[in-house]
């Protein structure tokens, strides 16, 4: 795995994935919140300065009544002048919009008929001058003056910025917080899955004394690696047992047959050659050369298929070069044409010895069905850990129907029969490929058959 | 030769014991593995023929033994077990070579004869030409040539040829070449080492008066000189 490759995969473990869920779960709900918060500030905010205003203008209405145009404009100029009352702002302007009140520099642009209204106003700022926002109520006068009364609010509205912005980085924190917890956790978890199935791999290579790493905590992931443990116990040991019973069936074939051979041999050294005595016990022995290569291949089939062979890195090119040469004179001297491609570096874990003799069984098929003057090519396609061996002849074939069936025990097509063999050969390939954790698959060759070992 | 067979299987054992003594060889026998174990420290043995399954102890346990003790003799390891793993730890455990149960007579004592000349041809194994008759391999040039006439011969043929030549004047089964020359421990059903060795014929025989590859009837090959 590269580093691009492990990045990638963190993004597919679910720790992360229940992040990014919560995270958005939770990034609605702090949306939900900053929307209140700002409703409930702007109302109590709002309502409070609006009541402050309403007050003024109550108390203006009232003097209004009892003073003259003159003492009105003094009254709202000294208003204006007024340090006490932080942030309020008055304007009193004639019919032509003139100011003749007041510490607003203009009458703004303004809907009339609105009772409420915002707008700005330049408001000095030591040396420089700084735009603010008023909140002000509209009062129509005698005469076509009008007036303004309203309330600096820029300060409120800076409080309100600052406050959304301040819940803004909080919740960009979390959710950063969140995705990040999330990816340290898939991390973790795949390390302890790459771990497991490190070990996993080498056991289903065959070394069944390997256990899954187990920390000492009481974690998920380490109780299911306790109890994965505890089944690779259960089935050591029976694969242990097989290979007993195995290693004691082959004794026990083994020794009469040996027993045999050595009788019918002892028996004919003392017979002249070509007595019919001795074409008897020639026949035995012959005969014990047939159980004995039965007996091997069905050893070996049970031994592969128990998967308890030691296993090194064995170069395929080497090997499926050597089988082909091995096999060539036997081919060319049918007038078959046995042609090889074979690519170089192939490397696989496994039995040298058992993988040698699954590709002669495969050569030795094609040569035995291929007519004479026939056509075989062997090829080794790919290299690095993942390559594919194929061996294509012209012969007969085998019917699709039937490749399922030749894969199994034993199974000799009615137009194999008159061809010498134990009928194990194909068996043999399938549990030597299946033990290598390969795919094999026989196809049409048009005509023939294309045998495929995929590692 | 002096040959121990430490065997539990009377019948196996018996036959085994007349066979090797027709071949003109001294035999004891012992029937189980610590009997074995005391004979071959006891006796001037010149090779063992230990069956891997013996009662009291274990054919691998006494060649450890003998190998822990110093005893250099040449140990073949009968076995009766399945295989592949088998003869590794065999041949891991000391022995030096494997046969499987059953087996022909002919060919352990092929097997025979090459261990008990391992020893006589350590100095043919470290020199670089090997020379029988008027035919000679190099090892360093890979040059091979009869009667002064150079000889092309392929890769394989050249290791098929070595193999004979160190092994000249023996018999050479089928199975003997498979796993010296190809490292293969299988039989190939198909006559493909017969092949390979008729063209080998063809290369070092066939254009000379005297045949020197011989093919013994019943067990394999011989490389020799007639007399």
């Amino acid at each position: 795995m590269g580093p691009d490759q492990r990045f990638l995969g963190v993004l597919d473990t679910s720790p992360f994935r229940i992040a990014i869920v919560y995270s958005i779960v939770f990034a609605i709900g702090a949306a939900a919140l900053i929307y209140a918060v700002d409703f409930a500030v702007s109302r109590v905010v709002d309502g409070s300065t609006d009541t402050l205003i309403e007050a003024e203008v109550q108390g203006l209405r009232e003097q209004m009544l009892v003073l003259s145009r003159s003492d009105f404009i003094e009254l709202v100029e000294q208003r204006s002048q007024d340090q006490d009352v932080r942030g309020a702002v008055y304007l009193m302007v004639d019919p032509q919009l003139r100011p003749v009140a007041g510490n607003v520099p203009a009458w703004p642009k303004i809907n009339s008929k609105e009772k409420w209204f915002l707008f700005k106003v330049q408001v000095p700022f030591g040396d420089e001058t700084r735009e603010h926002e008023m909140r002000a109520r509209y009062l129509p006068l005698a005469g076509g003056y009008q007036m303004l009364v309203g309330h600096d609010v820029q300060e409120r509205q800076d409080v309100k910025s600052l406050m959304m912005r301040g819940l803004i980085a909080a919740v960009l924190l979390t959710l950063l917080l969140g995705l990040g917890g999330g990816f340290w956790m898939g991390r973790r978890i795949l390390a302890q899955a790459g771990a497991i199935s490190a070990v996993a791999t080498q056991i289903m290579r065959g070394d069944l004394s390997q256990r899954l790493p187990v920390r000492d905590a009481d974690d998920e992931i380490n109780t299911l690696a306790r109890e994965i443990n505890t089944m690779l116990d259960k089935i050591e040991q029976l694969t242990l047992g097989m290979r007993t019973v195995l290693d004691s069936a082959a004794h026990d074939l083994r020794t009469p047959l040996n027993r045999l051979q050595a009788s019918a041999e002892g028996a004919m050294s003392s017979l002249t050659p070509g007595s019919a005595e001795r074409r008897v016990l020639e026949r035995v022995t012959a005969e014990v050369d047939r159980m004995r290569s039965t007996l091997d291949a069905l050893l070996r089939i049970a031994l592969a298929e128990t998967g308890t062979v030691a296993r090194e890195q064995v170069d395929l090119s080497e090997l499926v070069g050597s089988v082909v040469e091995l096999y060539a004179p036997v081919s060319e001297e049918r007038g078959i044409v046995l042609e090889s491609s074979v690519a170089p570096g192939a490397q696989v874990q496994g039995n040298r010895q058992l993988l040698a003799q699954a590709l002669a069984n495969l050569l030795d098929n094609a040569i035995k069905f291929t007519p004479d003057g026939g056509h075989i090519r062997v090829a080794l396609d790919g290299s690095g850990s993942a390559p594919q061996v194929i061996v294509e002849d012209n012969g007969p074939g085998i019917p699709a129907d039937k490749r399922e069936m030749v894969l199994g025990r034993r199974v000799r097509l009615d137009e194999a029969r008159n061809f010498p063999g134990s009928g194990l050969g194909l068996s043999l390939v399938a549990a030597v490929t299946k033990l290598h954790g390969a795919h094999l698959v026989l196809d049409d060759a048009g005509p023939g058959l294309k045998v495929s070992l995929k590692f | 030769m002096h040959i121990l067979i430490v065997e539990d299987d009377e019948v196996a054992r018996d036959y085994l014991a007349k066979a090797l003594r027709e071949a003109g060889h001294t035999v004891d026998v012992a029937g189980n593995g610590l009997e074995g174990l005391h004979m071959a420290s006891s006796i001037a043995v010149d090779l063992a023929i230990v069956d891997r399954m013996l009662p009291k102890m274990d054919g691998l346990a006494l060649v450890q033994s003998l190998r822990a003790t110093g005893r250099k003799m040449p140990v073949l390891i009968l076995s009766a077990l399945g295989d592949v793993d088998d003869r590794i730890t065999g041949l891991r455990a000391g022995g030096d070579d494997y046969l499987t149960k059953p087996y022909h007579m002919a060919e352990l004592l092929a097997r025979i004869d090459a261990l008990a000349r391992r020893g006589d041809t350590g100095n043919a194994e470290a020199s670089t030409k090997l020379k029988l008759a008027d035919l000679e391999l190099d090892r360093m040039t890979r040059r091979v040539m009869r009667n002064g006439k150079k000889i092309e011969l392929t890769a394989r043929e050249f290791q098929l040829l070595e193999f004979m030549m160190r092994h000249s004047g023996q018999v050479v089964t089928r199975t003997m070449l498979l796993e010296g020359v190809w490292d293969y421990h299988f039989d190939p059903q198909t006559n493909v080492i017969d092949v390979h060795i008729s063209r080998l014929r063809q290369a070092i025989d066939k254009d000379f008066d005297k045949p020197l590859l011989h093919t013994v009837r019943g067990a394999g090959y011989s490389l020799r000189e007639d007399e």
